[in-house]
């Protein structure tokens, strides 16, 4: 067994609070000081009113996949571990872990004294409890189970030792250990039936700084103060109960309405300001504006290599070199989301920076590519031919899972693509349609991003064993075999240097050997907050960190 | 008999065959205590017709519409294992043939179960049960605003100087062309965001009531005003106008207390169908003002195709056309008493 000593030193506990304000405000210079980096001393109590964009339709993070559900319960449930910025663990709800030299177990020792807010003790078997329900398939967990991977079950050692053991090895456990998806519910919720957890209020209960006080269908959720919270993530600026008494998290769905609510002070901080709103908030001198880029997967366009004239490589780098990338994110986003190299983002950890500058917008390449790929032909329409068929590509979209203005992204790379001769075919269809098509491969293009601090997403995006007609995600229905190979033995390490060098081959592979990928743009939340709230941060997962925020 | 009054009484068949006439012939000795209870057992049954034809077709339309639910209930975008898609299909009754889905949906609802949310996993009585206050008190204020509005509105301006019918007509056409939604978002930034008059948006007290039932009111007084406001002209030419006037009464009464009656028939039919249309508003008004009800419940379910929740708010707009189309025959009654006579001659 190898021990991976926590790092336990009060400084190098700064260092990550540091960090993890630096990563709050994101890589953006304008966007002013971190929230942390507030003058003044923390103060006890009053109000913050959070406006959020989406409103989830279940509260049970072992069930529900929805991103925003654990935004709101990040300060309800504990975890076992906390990430830095940098990607190194830290004690939490566990002290102290070993970790099998075949990746196959992890032993946890549990912090003692820890009570879920119902007055149940925190053990290692209300670990083994969340853990069993999470994996059984009853559950119907649409997400944390796949943070689990192949989990083969958990063993109580003692009260507080526990043990997690997977059928193969499984390097990303720990990084979904951080999460909130894999946070703990007192045992005695989670017998009450899954309609009373996804129901949300008083019957989520979790061992955090904050109490799942109240839900009002279409309107709020209410968290309050847990007097007796006593076991702070490791790194946090300070221990103890949280200073806000209360959080409020409105749902104002609608991006203007969410914008005016913030501007007009009636809310204290909202989410998501679309980019076009972020100049008149950042104007107002009571408003700062906190970037926040998500780690995980960038907007890409996953290009099928296994349909149509995209089979064919030239086709698919005309593709990427046609597109006018840098033009269209800076005018959608108004200058205020990067444009992005690499299927992954550059706040993941492993990300290659060399990709940069690697796809530069080259339209007499990219015709040159096609016609040395035999389309030559035109038609009366200007579009390309070979043996009388027109280039033509199908890329479907459904509008009501489509978020940040990417319908006119897509119009604007049809544009480009016209010009040098291909007709991009982009009809919106209902969530019916949509799926039947994506379910079985008929399309040439199909973009989204996913957000996960965890290279071993590139797995599920390009593994050929992750193929859509398995379920998986593989959109560019990639069969190569170095992808493979260098993606599994990714999931098979901890060493941070052999999964830098992995993983970067990995993106280089996929990005400008294969060509089954190209990246767009960095998927980044706004956040606007008043300057009565001070030590609002965001871990590297991209949750919010109420716990050290206050009002000031 | 005037010539205005014809059409009015004209508006009356809409709900024709259950009603004039048939139970007095049918009634024999019966008092009219029998007759109450054979109208009313025929509107029941009648309006139990209207909800199972209603539960079908959108039953059928939901099925036919293409793709496989259960990769709709997760979504474009999901990590969901083989075995977790293979269960969901199971608890659901979905490897079921679809008639055999139907009748057991029917089965549940004879009993009274709407059953359960496909997304929200709770019971859809429930849900609706929770969301329609607020609704209800939306439509009703909205209704409030509409109708106060366009009654207020064509008494001041009927039959008066061509500019102030003009101006009036105006302003009804601007309401009625302007899309809710940005009426909505107007309405907000200019009293919300930049007045501070009204809070943004909630369900808590009267204030924050006052916007979404002006946003939803409006385009229904644009329309109401503009019919109003023809009757009550058409209503003000006719002979009795005269007769009133020569009696002695005021201008404002002969108004309020003759011409409006006439005029109050189309207004009754056309709001009664209008309230019905309000859950169509709903949806936008209460996306628009983060407001919660059975128009955000709506949206979401048809979202995301959940289908119990779709199909309990179909049932619920069908029993609420039918509950309405019953009010508005019996307020012609109370406002035009030649239809009491008409079928107490029959």
């Amino acid at each position: 067994m190898r021990l991976a000593r926590p790092v336990r030193p009060l400084l190098l506990a700064m260092a990550t609070a540091a960090a993890l304000t630096l990563t709050a405000c994101g890589s953006d210079s304008g966007s002013g000081s971190g929230a942390g980096a507030k003058p003044g001393t923390p103060r006890t109590g009053g109000t913050v009113t959070y406006a959020l964009d989406v409103e989830p339709t279940c509260f049970d993070l072992q069930v529900n996949p929805q991103g925003i559900t654990g935004d709101i319960e990040r300060g309800v449930v504990d975890s076992l571990v906390t990430i830095d910025a940098k990607g190194a663990f830290h004690p939490w709800l566990a002290t102290s872990w070993q970790i099998a030299p075949d990746l196959k177990s992890y032993t946890f020792k549990l912090r003692d004294g820890v009570r879920f807010t119902d007055g149940t003790p925190f053990d290692a078997a209300a670990v083994k409890a969340n853990f069993d329900r999470i994996a059984d398939p009853k559950t119907k967990s649409q997400y944390a189970a796949t943070l689990l991977g192949p989990y083969a079950g958990t063993s109580v050692v003692d009260p507080h030792t526990v043990t997690v053991s997977f059928s193969k090895p499984f390097a990303p456990f720990l990084q979904g250990a951080s999460t909130p998806s894999l946070g703990f519910y007192s045992p005695k919720s989670l017998t009450q039936g899954p309609d009373a957890l996804c129901a949300g209020g008083s019957s989520i209960i979790g061992t955090g700084p904050f109490v799942f006080s109240s839900y009002t269908k279409g309107q709020s959720v209410t968290l309050a103060r847990n007097p007796s919270y006593a076991w702070a993530p490791q790194g946090s600026a300070h221990t103890g109960p949280a200073y806000l008494d209360k959080v409020v998290f409105r749902f104002l769905t609608e991006d203007p309405v969410r914008a005016g609510a913030v501007t007009s002070g009636q809310v204290d901080v909202a989410t998501s300001i679309a980019p076009s709103d972020a100049r008149t908030v950042q104007a107002d001198r009571n408003l700062r504006i906190q970037k926040v880029e998500d780690a995980g997967g960038s907007y890409s366009i996953f290009l099928n290599t296994t349909r149509g004239a995209l089979t064919d490589v030239r086709v698919r780098k005309a593709v990427q070199l046609g597109t006018n990338v840098d033009q269209i994110v800076k005018t959608v986003y108004f200058g205020q989301y990067q444009r992005s190299w690499s299927p992954l983002t550059p706040s993941t950890p492993s990300y290659d920076p060399t990709l940069r500058d690697s796809l530069r917008f080259d339209p007499t390449a990219a015709g040159k590519l096609l016609d040395e790929a035999g389309w030559t032909g035109r038609d009366a329409q200007g579009y390309r031919t070979k043996d009388g068929k027109r280039l033509a590509i199908d890329w479907p979209w459904n509008p009501p899972h489509t978020r940040e203005q990417r319908g006119v992204v897509g119009q604007a790379i049809q544009a480009d693509l016209k010009k040098i001769g291909v007709d991009v075919r982009h009809p919106a269809l209902d969530i019916g349609a949509y799926v039947a098509l994506a379910g079985t491969g008929q399309y040439d293009f199909y973009d989204f991003s996913w957000t996960r601090f965890d290279p071993d997403i590139l797995r599920g995006f390009f593994n050929s064993a992750s193929l859509p007609s398995t379920g998986g995600q593989n959109a560019a229905n990639l069969r190569d075999p170095k992808v493979d190979e260098w993606t599994d033995a990714g999931a098979a390490t901890l060493d941070r240097a052999k999964r830098d060098a992995l993983y970067a081959q990995v993106q280089h592979q996929v990005v400008l050997t294969d060509a089954a990928v190209l990246p767009v743009y960095v998927p980044t939340k706004l956040v606007a907050i008043s300057t009565h709230v001070a030590g609002l941060t965001v871990d590297p997962n991209g949750k919010p960190l109420l716990y050290g925020a206050w009002r000031s | 008999m005037t010539s205005a009054a014809a059409p009015a009484v004209g508006e009356v068949p809409p709900d024709g065959p259950e009603w004039p006439g048939e139970p007095a012939s049918r009634g024999r000795l019966a008092g009219p205590a029998r007759t109450i209870g054979v109208v009313l057992a025929r509107r029941v049954a009648a309006a139990a017709a209207v909800m199972l034809g209603a539960a079908t077709t959108a039953f059928v339309a939901l099925h036919l519409l293409p793709g496989d639910p259960v990769a709709i209930i997760l979504g474009p975008s999901t990590m969901a294992s083989p075995q977790v898609r293979a269960q969901i299909r199971t608890d659901l009754g979905l490897d079921a043939p679809i008639v055999v889905q139907f009748l057991r949906y029917l089965g549940r609802l004879l009993q009274g179960d709407l059953g359960r949310s496909y997304q929200l996993q709770q019971p859809v009585s429930a849900l609706i049960g929770d969301q329609l206050a607020p609704t209800v008190q939306l439509a009703l204020a909205a209704i409030a605003v509409a109708v106060v509005l366009a009654v207020v509105s064509a008494v001041a301006t009927a039959g008066q100087r061509p500019a102030l019918r003009a101006a009036a007509s105006l302003w009804e056409l601007v309401t009625v062309s302007t899309p809710p939604f940005w009426l909505g978002i107007l309405l907000l930034t200019a009293l919300s965001f930049r007045l501070h008059v009204f809070p943004v948006a909630g369900a808590g007290g009267f204030g924050a009531l006052v916007l979404p039932a002006l946003t939803l009111g409006l385009p229904v007084a644009g329309i109401l005003g503009q019919v109003l406001r023809e009757g009550l002209e058409t209503a003000l030419e006719a002979p009795f106008v005269t007769t009133a006037r020569a009696r002695g009464l005021s201008q404002t009464a002969v108004r309020a207390r003759h011409a409006l009656r006439h005029a109050a028939v189309p207004l009754v039919t056309l709001s009664g169908w209008l309230a019905g249309t309000l859950l169509g508003g709903a949806v936008i008004v209460e996306k628009v003002f983060a407001r919660p009800g059975i128009g955000a419940l709506t949206l979401q379910a048809v979202g995301s195709r959940d289908m119990p929740v779709v199909m309990g708010v179909v049932l619920l707009s069908a029993l609420v056309f039918v509950l309405l189309s019953t009010v508005v025959d019996l307020l012609y009654l109370l406002i035009d008493p030649r239809l009491r006579s008409d079928r107490g001659a029959r």
